[in-house]
């Protein structure tokens, strides 16, 4: 008796084992940062094709990135930023798009577009969302500030300010104080950035790409640098005006991330149909909405309900973030490691 | 001298006894509690089951995530469970060369890193050419779940009375029939402590599921670990108290059923 039940249990596991790894024409196999598509969203465009949209979600690009180098086959489109897509390019991961398959494209900033670099019209990547790390301020805590980096070298808000854990987001952030682009390779020009971060290093509790938001709506920091969406979902509402959420004046690293197709895909043609509806405007408008970040689609911030983080317009100081290649990275990793270790 | 009864109550033992109690009970304690906070953040706002809500109705990727770790759970623990078993039962059974060979290098996976196990895993996978995913993270986790199945066996079967074995042979029963009816019943509660000890390992397994696991085939922990970069939701802490809540009922039902084959 008891066998029997044994059995049946056993029979049944291996049956749904078997099941969820039968492959299917009508599936597209989606590798995205987590929290970026709402579950609406994908659910209606099943709905629409009659595809199965399988996702699997990533905080990092480096995990992403390995993952598929380590040979993790089967996704048809990954997320990657900018200057991840140039390393992907590079590397031979992905695919070239057929644009007459992407007729939204049309609907997406000229202005957005003009500015890449890592992959100059758009010949592998499709853009999706941009938007920057910036500066938070508590207003009911500090005033007399300028929207500046400068903020960080104020002695007064010792032991109340953080910084990102990011490399790139750090050194960009000097190199743009210092006038300098964020993709600068002169190593001159690098150790200035270096003193500017060693100066403000001093006065910042930690950096920290996880918990400062948490911190700061608590009221422990009062200055802190990351993306709006990461501290705005910290605080209801009705709380919304005791933060000042600034791009400092001087400009800041950005990024873009891009749909793009990988070269092994199976489901080429389910994939050119989600890049296409997720630029719908209507679409794009429901994503810009759920992240609160403005659009790069034209037609979209018409449909928007929600007044997005910040505006469009004030990414036009930021400078996207680009493949450093071997190199110049090696350099900006014995940098960071300075600043890291210390001496 | 009769000492003073405070000075009995902070006793060395009675304080680190309940020091280690406080260290394994407040964490969880305060996990509860935030799971019915009403707002996102660390403080306490007020009382409110919209989490629950949030979790119930609106998390279909969540319980993607849970089916996944589920449904990897309990058939890596059954066939780890049977093959451990057999093993467990032929090892101590049986005279053959290598025997103790054997036994030494079901120790390995137990006692090398889960890195490495997972590195190795995915070189062989990938090596074989075999696609990534829901199968090979079930392949994996029989392959560490077996150790435990096997030396939980062997070690309720090394407390056997071997006479018993004797005795079934001598009235008659063949090899099989006293497998089945004399040595698996009596070794059902090392059976089963070895097959809830898989299922639970194999439901915390981060490190060596990140690297063998493919599209479609999230399990809970990668979900947790992927989401945590926007802070801990709630929704994570009211999926926790609904698994305590579950832990708690199967721990309780498995602990009746192990008195119930005790009194028998």
């Amino acid at each position: 008796m008891k066998r029997k039940y044994f059995t049946a249990i056993a029979a049944a596991c291996v049956l749904v084992l078997l099941g969820s790894c039968s492959g299917s024409k009508d599936r597209l196999y989606l590798y995205n940062w987590i929290y970026y598509i709402p579950e609406d969203v994908i659910e209606d465009f099943q709905k629409e094709s009659g595809i199965r949209v399988v996702v699997d979600s990533y905080a990092s690009n480096e995990e992403m990135y390995n993952k598929l180098l380590a040979g993790g086959k089967g996704y048809d489109i990954v997320v990657p930023s900018g200057d991840y897509v140039s390393i992907m390019i590079a590397g031979g991961m992905l695919q070239r798009l057929d644009m007459g398959k992407i007729p939204n494209y049309a609907n997406l900033d000229a202005s957005a577009l003009n500015r890449i670099r890592f992959d100059t019209g758009n010949r592998f990547s499709i853009p999706f969302m941009m938007g920057a790390a910036g500066v938070s301020v508590n207003k009911t805590k500090v005033s007399g500030y300028e929207h500046s980096w400068n903020i960080f070298e104020r002695n007064d808000l010792n032991g109340r300010m953080t910084m990102l854990d990011d490399m790139r987001e750090i050194l960009g952030a000097a190199l743009k104080y210092l006038g300098y682009s964020v993709n600068d390779s002169d190593p001159a020009h690098l150790e200035e950035a270096r003193l500017v971060v060693e100066e403000w290093k001093p006065n910042l509790v930690k950096f920290d790409a996880e918990s400062f938001a948490r911190g700061f709506a608590g009221g422990e920091f009062w200055v802190v640098q990351g993306y709006a969406e990461n501290v705005y979902i910290e605080y209801e509402p009705s709380r919304y005006s005791e933060i000042d959420f600034f791009f400092p004046k001087e400009g800041m690293p950005m990024y873009m991330d891009s749909f793009c197709i990988l070269k092994d895909a199976e489901n080429v043609e389910a994939a050119y149909k989600f890049i296409n509806f997720m630029l719908r405007p209507d679409i794009a408008a429901r994503v810009s909405d759920y992240l609160m970040l403005p659009s790069p689609n034209v037609p979209a911030r018409a449909l928007m309900t929600v007044t997005p983080n910040y505006q469009f317009e004030d990414l036009a100081k930021g400078e996207f973030k680009e493949d450093l290649g071997a190199q110049t990275l090696l350099l900006y990793n014995e940098v960071w490691r300075r600043i890291r270790v210390g001496n | 001298m009769k000492k003073p009864d405070f000075i009995k109550a902070f006793s060395f033992s009675r304080t680190v006894y309940a020091v280690t109690i406080m260290f394994l009970f407040m964490p969880l304690l305060v996990l509860v509690l935030y799971s019915f906070n009403e707002s996102r953040s660390g403080s306490w706002t007020g009382f409110s089951l919209r989490w629950y809500v949030k979790l119930f109705t609106d998390s279909s990727d969540l319980w993607r995530a849970f089916g996944n770790s589920a449904i990897v759970a309990l058939s890596s623990a059954l066939v780890a469970t049977v093959i451990g078993t057999l093993g467990a039962v032929g090892v101590n059974w049986y005279r053959f060369r290598l025997r103790g060979c054997l036994r030494t290098i079901t120790f390995l996976p137990m006692i090398l890193p889960e890195i490495i196990i997972g590195v190795s895993l995915l070189v062989f996978f990938s090596g074989l050419g075999i696609r990534l995913g829901l199968f090979t993270v079930f392949v994996a986790h029989v392959s560490f779940n077996l150790p435990f199945v096997f030396l939980l066996v062997l070690a309720r079967l090394e407390e056997f009375d071997f006479s018993i074995i004797e005795a079934s042979r001598d009235l008659g029963a063949t090899e099989l029939q006293t497998l089945w009816r004399v040595i698996l019943p009596l070794t059902m509660p090392g059976i089963m402590s070895g097959f809830l000890t898989a299922v639970t390992l194999s439901l915390e397994d981060f490190v060596i599921t990140f690297f063998v696991t493919g599209p479609g085939a999230t399990t809970l922990p990668l979900y947790v670990y992927s989401a945590i970069r926007f802070g801990v939701s709630p929704v994570i802490n009211a999926l926790s108290v609904v698994m305590i809540l579950g832990t708690v009922v199967l721990a309780w039902s498995m602990r009746r059923f192990l008195k119930n084959i005790a009194a028998k």
